[in-house]
């Protein structure tokens, strides 16, 4: 007798509308809520239309969770070895690597699918596309509360970030982070480097710390008790951030969710915005992110 | 090496005692601590006989058809001067489905060897001797001779030194039973089981199996005699180590008569035939068919409720793509 039908896998196909295989739906990836990952997969496939467009040409990182949230996880920048046909891979060589990096780009909705499916419950991008990979198209503020401090002096210190870059003209899109903070987010037109993005970014959080006591602007105070960091680090090549609509390896199985500044009130928390409660949100914030691009710093 | 390290090797595989324990053979066990203030009301009516209240198995239960097997142990029951010889049989099957580990390539069973850890040589039986580990990575060193001096000898006698009521045992201490049949000794095993049935009482004791001494339970079952090991009393932790379990709060009055009342509704016969064990079922099910020739499918639908909710989904952004 041979061992060959011992290995079967729970393979689940639903051929006629995509050619993904899925696994292990009923693992639960969210103990908290027993959300299952047919259940996540399904958010991803509801979210599809908000999600695609802004991953378009977008490498990502993928942070697998083939346990569930509190399972052993790790990062993939790496596309997996057996990566499928219909996903689209941008290979460039890799910066501390002796070799070529293969990045997963969600480009159509069988990807999306098949990384819910791998339990990539986050999906990180970079703040630039394939096009042009080394000229970011988006300047990211990632600020945080450190305790005592919470999700409401975040909430203070986004409104004056706001102020500031509407007082100069620019428009920016808020979505939570998804864990304690929010990510303020500006369109860019094509053409800006990382390095002046990352300087203007800077310029912007030292302006505001000046003239508040709670807010830092410097990465060596930003543990500080009782801050807010205005983090501009990430505006760098190959650097990520958690993508809109993303899940978050949170407890409460949170979504990093776009938000209207309207909506941004003393009182809400990310753990509002979860896989369960962002469905019913009809509208989507940041539907026309990309269509205004705009210049900073010149 | 001699015939004795062969039989002590033995006693460290499994046996039919069940799990050893690690503790030194030689050791007097101690007094097994079994009355319960909760038992101790029942057996104070001195003389009255006690009715057990203890469910007979379900007649189609598969245990209860197959035949006993071969006693494994025969000796004699010995009280005061008086001796009944009986024979041992195994009670408790495990049931639980075992797998032999097999080479993947050509089906053939793998065996387990013994091999030194410090430069991977398969070492023979006759290389081998026992350590007991001290501290990490140290041991003191036993030759087969010296572990055999200080085990309990088996003078095939189950020694009953005590006498009392069944029901004042704390089942927590109950290890594995026996079967106890007359050994050509019929008129003195029947006069036992109906004097213990008649007082309700249980005999307490002490057997040597193999080469560990084991406090042990005789009572009357099904009309027969039952041996039932005991675990030592330092083998069972107590309750009262536990801090969550000091100072619980008493509950409400009317709290307490709605959880009564629960209770009371919801009260029944119990039968163990309602909680079959559905792993083994389904995998006896599974040997059936492979033996049969079928082909084993290990596809598992999700389940038909959220699968309908993952299509739908489908469909709909499918659908909202395609307008885009």
């Amino acid at each position: 007798m041979t061992g060959d039908s011992g290995r079967v896998g729970k393979e689940q196909s639903f051929s006629d509308l995509t050619p993904v295989l899925l696994t292990n739906l009923d693992k639960v990836m969210y103990p908290a809520f027993s959300v299952t990952k047919q259940e996540v997969i399904t958010y991803y496939i509801r979210m599809a239309p908000r999600i695609l467009p802004f991953l378009f040409n977008r490498p990502l990182t993928l942070h697998r969770f083939p346990d569930g949230v509190g399972g052993e996880a790790f990062y993939e920048k790496d596309a997996p070895k057996k990566t499928p046909d219909y996903v689209d891979i941008f290979t460039i060589p890799g910066k501390s690597v002796d070799r070529q990096l293969h990045f997963v780009l969600c480009n159509n909705l069988d990807t999306l699918i098949w990384l819910a499916n791998l339990a990539s419950l986050e999906l990180h991008t970079t703040l630039s596309t394939t096009g042009s990979y080394d000229s970011p198209d988006i300047l990211l503020f990632d600020i945080d509360p450190e305790p005592p401090l919470t999700f409401d002096d975040v909430i203070d210190t986004a409104l004056i970030i706001r102020e500031h870059l509407e007082n100069a003209g620019i428009r920016l899109f808020v979505k939570t982070s998804g864990k304690k903070g929010l990510h303020l987010v500006v369109p860019l037109s094509g053409g800006h480097r990382f390095e002046e993005v990352r300087a203007f970014a800077h310029q912007v959080g030292k302006t505001i710390a000046r003239d508040s006591p709670l807010v830092v602007s410097e990465f060596a105070r930003s543990r500080d008790p009782g801050t807010v960091f205005i983090d501009y680090l990430q505006n760098a090549r190959g650097k990520t951030m958690a993508a809109p609509y993303s899940l978050r390896a949170t407890a409460g199985a949170t979504v990093s969710a776009p938000l209207n500044w309207d909506s941004l009130r003393h009182g809400i928390h990310p753990e509002d915005f979860n896989i369960r409660t962002i469905l019913s949100e009809n509208e989507d914030p940041w539907r026309d992110i990309f269509d205004t691009r705009q210049t900073i710093g010149r | 090496m001699t015939q004795g390290r062969q039989s002590g090797d033995k006693t460290a595989r499994r046996s039919p005692q069940g799990k050893a324990g690690k503790k030194n053979a030689g050791s007097p066990g101690p007094e097994p601590v079994l009355t319960t203030g909760a038992g101790g009301e029942k057996a104070g009516k001195k003389d009255q006989p006690v009715t057990l209240v203890i469910p007979e198995p379900p007649q189609d239960d598969p245990a209860q058809k197959s035949t006993p097997g071969r006693p494994f142990w025969s000796g004699t029951i010995t009280i005061g001067l008086v001796n009944v010889p009986v024979r041992l049989h195994t009670m408790v099957r495990d049931q639980s489905i075992s797998f032999r580990l097999l080479h993947r390539e050509d089906g053939q069973p793998l065996r387990y060897d013994r091999v030194c850890t410090k430069d991977g040589r398969v070492i023979p039986w006759a290389e081998t001797v026992k350590g007991y580990e001290v501290q990490k990575g140290k041991y003191v060193v036993f030759e087969p001779g010296e572990l055999k001096a200080v085990m309990p000898e088996s003078d095939r006698k189950i020694r009953i030194e005590k006498f009392v009521y069944y029901l004042s045992l704390d089942p927590t201490y109950f290890e594995t039973p026996y079967i106890l049949v007359p050994d050509r000794s019929e008129e003195a095993y029947s006069l036992l089981v109906t004097a213990l049935q008649e007082l309700g009482r249980a005999a307490v004791g002490t057997i040597t199996l193999r080469t560990k001494e084991y406090p042990v339970v005789v009572h009357v079952y099904q009309g027969g005699l039952v041996l039932t090991t005991l675990r030592h009393a330092d083998e069972v932790a107590s309750l009262r180590s536990f801090e969550q379990l000091t100072g619980l709060p008493a509950p409400k009055d009317t709290e307490l008569a709605l959880a009564k009342r629960i209770i009371n509704e919801l009260s029944g016969d119990f039968s163990l035939a309602d909680y079959p064990d559905r792993y083994q079922d389904a995998v006896m099910k599974l040997v059936k068919m492979k033996m049969a020739g079928e082909k084993i499918v290990t596809v598992e639908p999700p389940h038909p409720e959220q699968a309908k909710e993952l299509m739908q989904a489908l469909q709909e952004t499918i659908a909202t793509l395609a307008r885009k």
